[in-house]
């Protein structure tokens, strides 16, 4: 049976033999209406959820702890060596083979496979630790060593792509291969959104470009209905597609066309009685809200001078990271659910993004406790050099086996570092967390049980996590 | 090229005599004429059996180097069997595929048929017929159909024609609120099929009611209108020119598709992105195909263009014009009421560009399809946003 035709059964049945005869006609009731009758009594049995536009009978499946997530998706995979993963052994042994003990007949890339050496090679950054937590962080991250005591770093993560696309993919989707939805689609088709007239999931990319092109799949919706697609927030042109009228065709004419056509319609609807003509009504509708809600939300010059402070200068420019993570709050105190920021061109020699302002910031609104934040990219960096170790120069080729992320806020135990890799950077030698985990661990933290999040395609009940995915309790708050 | 052979070559050029450089002259054009025949022929792609198959496996979990069980070809055992006498090849599956005696195939087909013109199959679950899949809703229909479709030579117009000459197909689809709660999806057909039309249609139709479409049939893909800046802002630096003349008024079968960054148009509408083979259609109402009605220049142009058609062709009156405009979107005119709502807007429309000059020139001039010189501006404005508000209703958009 379907999963969702199931838990409404289930609902149903806890109504009739529930506490009194009312249990009876809401339960036919319940029946009849879905999920609206069946959110309410979620909401009755905790208090801390609330009934929102659209989403699925029975979700969340538990209280929340987190309402909404922020990802800053560092695409391109930043180096753990250079930022986090502090290997002072490596200094020692730097030009030296990377054993067989440690590599284990592992598959690289085609860009090093026919290396005949592999060197190893330290980073030529200063760490220093900081914090109450004593996390270290290098010297090219002096803003997220400013606010280590509201992180979790978890040094052991693990994928199982090598290039960037298979394993940008995986990271969004659960899958290496095209085709699934993505995890944000996934959350707007689960829990809707809690702003009627702004979208479940919005994508923002910095410009300027980078070394790896990106997808529309990455945001994209797979299998489920393409509504639940992440929408692009851009900085050039219309905020959002189509969302400016023609020129010569101004707000209050289109107030008076939409009037007419809502008569039209509606007259239509009276006639036929085919409901989906009222939702289009309703959309109509909405696309105009959208029209003036969308441009005072991405106008950042009300933002008081200490944001711009807090964030740079560079957050006056629209399309730089921080202008994104600025208006990523912004969004995020609207209630949307979903927001993901894709960041590209791993540069790290580069003027450095302050984009831990955002925790800052969302702390002073206190907005943290319930926003989750989680910062990453798709894979990290070998610790053997690609290409010819100079003096002054080296590379480092894509690694699966270990690389570090962080989370922060919305139920997330902040200040602690999970997980460890060896002396070479190069295995996870406790707490291995793999990105199926991950995004069993960020479901839970929205009160997703991510076994229970389902879609039947193609004769089979798919989910984010596929087969597999444990949250990760300990870095749980 | 060795060396040896450019010192040969270059010696000919220079030092041979008349005659081998003469000869050699016309060996290269005669070469290249043959090239340019050779491109004149088309290629066709054409499946041979290699004389030892190569062994394949069940790769575990996907991956390529983690080889599992060897496999072999055949047909699922559930289903009938290959003929003794076929070979177990391409060829052998082919013949399967189609026997007579196998109305899995055609069982399949007519059900998507039948999903393209009444919105759901008689099999909802389009994509697999196995035991997963939902039974059929009228069992004897899907058989009868099937049948019908291999006994004609599989022959696909014919059944299509069968199917839209029924009367299930051809009753309204006006619905009461007690038929709806008892039927919400019409998988009894108590009444006719109402559906929004699909992604490529809309376009189409906008485009075939200015009179812009042009119906060429093949050749290369087009590039219709799009956003500026969507491909250069995810891909290595290609840029997204649109065409220019007929190419933007093509079908939207032969519009070029990026799969990284599909065209927003056709996504919004719920066409499939192409990450994967999808025949169960979906369809979703949002504000986004709202604004892309409304605001995209494809929409603005054909209404403008619509505009145009309507005021040289559809007689001297705003009324016959409105008439005019109203049939070529829905195929019927427009009822009284709806005729004073239309032309109540139009006036309104007129009466604030007549005000505004110069944002009627701006409105018209939206495409790259000239506007009609000797048309007023200000008159045209009011018509573009008139048949703008047309393309717009939910009856234009939808089948029923």
């Amino acid at each position: 049976m379907d999963p969702f035709q199931q838990s409404s059964l289930l609902m149903t049945r806890r109504h009739f033999f529930g506490r009194n005869a009312a249990g009876i006609g809401t339960a036919a009731l319940a029946f009849l209406l879905g999920k609206d009758l069946l959110a309410d009594e979620t909401t009755a049995q905790h208090p801390a959820i609330k009934p929102a536009e659209g989403g699925l009978p029975g979700l969340p499946h538990f209280a929340p702890k987190a309402k909404r997530v922020i990802w800053l998706f560092q695409s391109g995979g930043p180096s753990q060596m250079e930022l986090f993963d502090y290997k002072p052994r490596l200094a020692e042994l730097r030009g030296t083979d990377l054993p067989d003990s440690i590599r284990k007949g592992q598959r690289l890339t085609g860009m090093t496979a026919s290396q005949d050496r592999f060197p190893v090679v330290s980073s030529i950054y200063k760490f220093a630790q900081h914090g109450r937590s004593g996390a270290w962080v290098s010297e090219l991250m002096p803003y997220t060593a400013k606010v280590v005591d509201e992180l979790c770093f978890i040094k052991s993560m693990h994928t199982e792509a090598i290039n960037h696309d298979p394993a940008i993919t995986f990271f969004q989707t659960g899958a290496q291969i095209a085709g699934r939805p993505s995890i944000g689609a996934w959350l707007a088709y689960g829990l809707g959104s809690e702003n009627k007239d702004l979208p479940a999931f919005v994508v923002m990319i910095t410009q300027g470009g980078g070394d790896q092109p990106l997808y529309d799949r990455l945001w994209g919706s797979g299998f489920l209905p393409s509504k639940y697609q992440g929408v692009k927030f851009r900085s050039v042109g219309d905020p959002v597609l189509y969302l400016s009228n023609p020129p010569g065709f101004d707000s209050s004419l289109r107030r008076q066309y939409l009037d007419t056509l809502g008569q039209l319609d509606h007259m239509k609807l009276q006639e036929f009685g085919d409901p989906e003509i009222a939702t289009r009504i309703a959309q109509y509708e909405m696309a105009f809200r959208m029209q003036s809600s969308v441009p005072e939300l991405t106008d950042l010059s009300k933002e008081p001078e200490h944001v711009f402070k807090l964030y740079g200068e560079d957050a006056k420019k629209p399309g730089t990271f921080v202008a994104n993570c600025l208006l990523a709050r912004r969004l995020a105190e609207r209630g949307v659910r979903f927001i993901q920021l894709f960041h590209r061109g791993w540069d790290q020699h580069g003027k450095l993004p302050r984009d831990t302002a955002l925790i800052q910031d969302l702390k002073a609104l206190g907005m943290l406790d319930d926003t989750l934040v989680v910062w990453g990219g798709e894979f990290g960096r070998t610790v053997y050099c690609q290409g010819r170790l100079t003096e002054d120069d080296y590379g480092r080729d894509h690694h699966p086996r270990c690389f570090t992320m962080w989370m922060a806020g919305g139920g997330i135990k902040p200040g602690i570092i999970h997980g460890e890799t060896d002396d070479y950077s190069y295995n996870v030698t406790k707490d291995p967390v793999h990105v199926h985990d991950l995004h069993a661990t960020i479901l839970h933290c929205l009160g997703i049980d991510h076994t229970r999040l389902t879609f039947k395609y193609q004769g089979r009940h798919f989910r984010l996590t596929d087969v597999s995915g444990n949250v990760v309790n300990k870095i749980l708050g | 090229m060795a060396q040896a052979d450019k010192l040969t070559f270059c010696f000919l050029d220079q030092y041979a005599p008349k005659r081998f450089q003469e000869a050699r002259c016309e060996l290269l054009e005669l070469r290249q004429e043959r090239e340019k025949f050779y491109d004149t022929i088309p290629t066709v792609m054409v499946m041979q059996e290699s004389e030892k198959p190569r062994d394949a496996f069940v790769l575990n979990r996907g991956a390529y180097d983690n080889l599992g069980e060897k496999v072999t070809p055949g047909v699922p055992a559930i289903l009938p069997p290959l003929r003794k006498d076929w070979q177990n090849n391409r060829l052998g599956l082919a013949r399967w595929l189609v026997d007579p005696s196998n109305p899995l195939t055609a069982r399949v087909t007519v059900n998507r048929f039948w999903q393209m013109l009444f919105g759901v199959g008689l099999v909802k679950t389009v994509e697999d017929f196995g035991f997963q899949g939902e039974r059929p809703v009228h069992p004897g229909l899907l058989d009868w159909l099937a049948t019908e479709f291999m006994q004609k030579g599989w022959d696909v117009k014919g059944i299509v024609k069968t199917m839209v000459m029924s009367a299930a197909y051809r009753q309204s689809s006006k619905v009461t609120s007690e038929l709806l709660e008892k039927d919400p999806e019409n998988r009894l057909l108590a009444r006719g099929p109402r559906f929004r039309l699909p992604a490529e249609v809309i376009r189409d139709q906008a485009l075939a009611v200015a009179g812009l479409l042009v119906e060429q049939i093949g050749g290369p893909s087009v590039k219709p209108y799009q956003p500026p800046g969507l491909w250069e802002e995810v891909s290595f630096g290609d840029t997204y020119q649109p065409d220019e003349g007929e190419s933007l008024y093509r079908r939207s079968l032969y519009t070029y598709w990026k799969r990284t960054v599909a065209p927003p148009s056709m996504i919004t509408f719920d066409a499939t992105d192409r990450e994967n083979c999808t025949v169960r259609l979906t369809r979703t109402n949002t504000p986004l195909q709202a604004l892309n009605l409304m605001n995209d220049t494809t929409y603005v142009e054909s209404s403008r263009v619509l505009g145009q058609r309507v005021m040289k062709e559809g007689g001297p009156t705003p009324e016959e014009r409105i008439v005019y405009a109203f049939r070529l979107a829905t195929a019927r005119p427009p009822r009284p009421r709806e005729g004073k709502l239309l032309l109540d807007a139009w006036q309104r429309f007129l009466g604030r560009y007549k005000t505004d000059p110069n944002g009627a020139l701006q409105l018209v001039s939206v495409g790259k399809f000239p506007h009609d010189e000797t048309l007023d501006p200000v008159e045209l404005a009011s018509y573009t946003s008139l048949a703008n508000l047309i393309l717009n209703l939910d009856e234009t958009i939808t089948k029923e």
